[in-house]
């Protein structure tokens, strides 16, 4: 091959482009970040025996410096980003999804929808939730589209751009109007009780029947959002082996990655799942959410694909607490030691199963309170309602039945005139004691904290 | 547009769509990400940096108000040789957890100590009550910035 | 006129999954000069359960925490595990990493025991040695141990091992099984100021006795308790999703969304309840979840014993708590005119 540009011609252009903007000779670099390299290690992680130590974390160094790389921080060259449409309805059938004027926007280099999802259902108990709702929506935060674009910007100008033909449904929200037999199904063709547990020890009508007085109240409980500071994150990208590699903000990486193999239907080996440390989670980035979406895009435009949910995705499309309604019925000795309990829990499960069998299971058996009951009747209904999916967070149902328990426990040890602390030490668990499900229990330090948090407290001297 | 502004002590200029945010701009123009994006609104504190010394949501801010003007982030607080005593004594205590709130943590309580270097409990809680935590209960952070108060005053 | 109160919660919780399967796996590899590399398939998610599973390694080899380098979070390089759930990490994941120790640390063991004329048994290992029990006086460098293992006697020392809490399934009509391994016990008691003209609750004080079994890391174990505490004070008082007749939420956003910030935070004493259980790791039950359990409890006890209203839903703002304020404030002239 001959050269069409000599040597001399190109140190020509060269001289002359130099004249026109000598910034051009400096290379463009990120900005600097400086830090000690050679430090010193905190004196609590060099000390043996190791446990007990209060070793620094070898991330608290990075936090505070800026340096911990997030999903969000993380990008890659030709790196897109996705966006994603929601229902704003809450109970409707989709008629149409109009793409096109989406598709026609500068920038946009894809869209994905439901149907071209391999298997569009996911969940750890019941595989009853959409990854992009195809036919049906369950809740206002349905995920009903994606778009991926250039910029993020851009995506999300595009969602403006789709057009969607609803069929409105009628929904229900109030979980005790759902267990009605004549109460519209959230899922058709499923009832609206998708769980219930029971929990029987004893005979608590006898044990009323024994008690020297009963108390019964309601308590319930309220939706709650995790609101972990960094929201969802995650990005997707693909080598030459068909191999998928994401970058996920998911705090449960091994049973995510088969959730993303069953939803793309690949084999799991072809799947990379790579977390960092995850800014936050409460039990809210326990479950897949945008990953298969955002791998499919990437599939579709050969780019690194990033999707990070907007602070509004986080309220309206991520997991939350479960509302609970709670009916209470406690008999009790003159002394306040309580004979017999019937406990009624109904759970608000929100459009999907997501975790709240094991909400459900854990509420129901912590339900009684760390105190020995001798009659015990619990039960405990799951109910599908079309709202945001409740899940997994912090506690799984033992705050909103401790709230509970504990109430009640005020107000029998008030009528009963006995101290609060006393009370709870007359029925608190101890080393053998049997859990209401019959399990020996070891290592129990009821009341030991009961009495180190009074001490500390000062309760006896405490006035108001 | 072009926009020549401070940044961490440097000249830059930078040449952005006039809707970029400081937030964009510092993250996706100079790879600055120790401001996070937490809301995007205003609302958490996570991307505060300070301009001219103040502590502002860079968020909030269009980048083309920042023309002439200082901007310092996380990344500014340390130099090769050592650390900022914020940042060792938020280390030493363990103060953060995912970190996701810190930068802007830290920037908040530096403006802080700067106006204020003996700074009461309450003035520490007033300080940062604009940058949202939802891991540690900010108790670990407030007694890490008054110990830093109390090292940068022995040590000045 | 603010009236001020006191108010107690206790709770239990467990320690994993509810009967079903949730098991981690770890791999410890001793390195030729006596540092460790941990891989384990979790994640840090904020908690600093990365640093106690680094102890928990260093507990058993003997070594220092800043020995063990932990490498996660990677499904191609690391093993399996459940994951950053159920209070599970310290337990579970601790557990298995403790085995996979236990097995690089035999490996160890039989090599240092032919050049310390003793058994293997009669091994432990310790501030950075291998000594013999009863005996420490001999000993060797760790160090040299693992130099020894790894390129003389061609035995590298790593270890593998994985765990599962032992369960028993529940019986579906009564629920009668042993769903848990181990629970965790714990109270907090709150001190409260009730503005009885607003409604307005100011939490004051907090204490707060959990138990975590051995705490590896007390300073890690103050860090959860404390939030756990202001995620309780939201769930007591703030926080709520609110939807319109239609289902869509009206306040999918911080502005209206309120939680917790630093001015709501009120003094805690953090006290770890002393305690040992046999089957974790050095004792170590966990602690993540439980701390956000008891405190709304504590805190709608403390504001009935300030003035004497019962919230029975949640979260009890300003406004629930002045309208039962009110409405007891009417009965209680009521009955003061019973001429009616
Ligand atoms: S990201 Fe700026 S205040 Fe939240
Ligand atoms: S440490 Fe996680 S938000 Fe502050």
């Amino acid at each position: 091959m001959v050269d069409k540009v000599k040597v001399k011609e190109r140190e020509s252009t060269l001289e002359e482009l130099r004249e026109v903007n000598d910034d051009l000779r400096l290379p463009s670099v990120p900005e600097k970040v400086s830090f000690p390299i050679d430090v010193v290690t905190p004196e609590a992680r060099t000390q043996t025996p190791a446990v007990g130590q209060r070793a620094s974390r070898p991330d608290g160094r990075m936090h505070g410096l800026g340096q911990t790389k997030y999903i969000d921080d993380m990008s890659f060259p030709g790196m897109i980003y996705a966006k994603i449409k929601r229902a704003g309805v809450a109970k409707a059938r989709i008629k149409k999804i109009d793409l096109s004027e989406a598709e026609k926007m500068p920038g946009v280099m894809a869209t994905l929808i439901g149907s071209e999802i391999p298997v569009n259902s996911f969940g750890p108990s019941y595989q009853d939730q959409p990854i992009i709702a195809d036919k049906l929506i369950y809740h206002a935060g349905d995920p009903v589209a994606a778009v991926a674009a250039t910029t993020e910007q851009l995506a999300a100008d595009a969602l403006e751009k789709i057009k969607i033909e609803y069929e409105q449904l009628e929904p229900i929200f109030d979980p005790i109007e759902a267990m009605k037999e004549s109460a519209p199904e959230v899922h058709p063709g499923q009832g609206n009780i998708y769980s219930s547990k029971i929990i029987q020890k004893g005979d608590v009508d006898k044990g009323f029947k024994d008690s020297y007085r009963t108390y019964e109240n309601t308590f319930s409980t309220q939706m709650v959002e995790h609101v972990p500071m960094e929201p969802h994150a995650s990005i997707a990208e693909w080598d030459a082996n068909g191999r998928v590699i994401i970058h996920s903000s998911l705090g449960r990486i091994t049973l995510g990655r088969a959730d993303i193999a069953r939803t793309l239907d690949m084999p799991i080996n072809r799947i990379r799942v790579v977390a960092t440390v995850v800014g936050g989670n409460f039990g809210g980035k326990n479950e897949i959410t945008t990953e298969p979406i955002l791998a499919l895009l990437s599939r579709k435009t050969g780019r690194p694909v990033k999707g990070i949910y907007t602070r509004e995705d986080e309220f309206m499309s991520s997991t939350t607490r479960h509302p609970f309604i709670m009916d209470y019925k406690t008999g009790v000795s003159e002394e306040g030691k309580i004979i017999s309990r019937k406990v009624r829990l109904v759970c608000d499960g929100g459009a999907y199963c997501s975790w709240s069998e094991t909400t459900l299971g854990k509420a129901c058996i912590l339900s009684a309170g760390p105190y020995n009951i001798e009659n015990l009747y619990v039960e405990a209904y799951a109910v599908y309602t079309n709202k945001t999916m409740t899940g997994a967070m912090r506690g799984f149902g033992a705050p909103q039945v401790c709230f509970a328990y504990e109430s009640h426990m005020d107000d029998i040890a008030r009528d009963l005139d006995i101290d609060p602390l006393q009370i709870r030490r007359i029925n608190a668990f101890h080393e053998g004691s049997a859990s209401p499900t019959g399990q020996v229990l070891q290592s129990v330090v009821v009341k030991d904290s009961l009495d180190v948090a009074a001490d500390r407290f000062g309760w006896e001297e405490w006035q108001k | 547009m072009d926009v020549e502004l401070i940044i961490n002590g440097e000249e830059k200029t930078a040449s952005i769509p006039p809707e970029t945010t400081l937030l964009k701009l510092l993250r996706e123009e100079f790879y600055l990400t120790g401001a996070k994006t937490g809301c995007d609104v205003g609302d958490c504190g996570a991307c505060t940096v300070l301009v001219d010394g103040e502590a502002v949501n860079s968020c909030l801010m269009l980048a083309g108000q920042l023309q002439g003007r200082s901007v310092e982030t996380i990344e500014g607080l340390a130099n090769l040789e050592d650390f900022h005593p914020l940042q060792k004594n938020f280390e030493d205590l363990g103060s953060l957890q995912c970190g996701f709130c810190g930068p802007g943590m830290i920037l908040s309580a530096k403006q802080l100590l700067e106006e204020n270097p003996e700074p009461t409990k309450q003035e520490i809680q007033d300080a940062i009550a604009g940058n949202l935590c939802r891991c540690t209960g900010y108790t670990k952070i407030v007694e890490a910035v008054a110990d830093a108060a109390k090292e940068m005053r022995e040590e000045p | 006129m603010i009236r001020k109160g006191k108010g107690i919660g206790c709770m239990w919780y467990p320690i994993g999954f509810t009967v079903a399967a949730n098991p981690s796996a770890a791999t410890v590899k001793v390195n030729e000069d006596g540092t460790a590399t941990l891989l384990t398939g979790t994640v840090e998610t904020g908690q600093g359960s990365l640093t106690v599973l680094g102890q928990i390694a260093a507990e058993e080899l003997g070594i220092s925490t800043e020995d063990v380098h932990v490498v996660s979070a990677d499904t191609d390089a690391t093993p399996m595990d459940t994951g950053a759930i159920a209070s599970r990490t310290t337990y579970v994941t601790g557990n298995a990493i403790k085995l996979a120790a236990e097995k690089a640390k035999e490996i160890l063991f039989e090599v240092a025991a032919p050049m310390l004329n003793v058994k293997p048994s009669q091994l432990e290992a310790a501030d950075r040695k291998v000594q013999v029990k009863g005996f420490p006086q001999r000993f060797l460098p760790i160090d040299e141990v693992a130099l020894q293992a790894q390129f003389v006697q061609g035995q590298p020392p790593i270890g593998s091992a994985s765990y599962n809490p032992p369960t028993v399934d529940m019986d579906p009509e009564t629920g009668q099984g042993k769903p848990f391994s181990t629970y965790v016990y714990a109270t907090q008691i709150a001190e409260v100021e009730v503005d009885d003209e607003t409604g307005d609750v100011n939490v004051t004080y907090m204490a707060a006795a959990h138990d975590c079994g051995t705490a590896i890391n007390p300073m890690l174990v103050e860090g959860q308790i404390q939030g756990g505490i202001s995620m309780g004070i939201g769930f007591a008082l703030q926080e709520e999703m609110l939807f319109d007749e239609k289902g869509v939420q009206i306040n999918p956003n911080l502005t209206n969304y309120i939680m917790p910030t630093s001015l709501d935070m009120p003094d805690i004493d953090v006290d770890i309840v002393e305690n040992f259980d046999p089957t974790g790791p050095f004792g170590a039950k966990g602690v993540g979840e439980p701390t956000a359990v008891p405190t709304a409890a504590a805190i709608c006890n403390a504001i009935y014993d300030a003035v004497g209203v019962r919230i029975t839903s949640l979260p009890a703002t300003a406004e629930k708590v002045l309208a039962l304020i009110k409405e007891k404030n009417e009965k209680d002239i009521k009955q003061l005119s019973p001429a009616e």
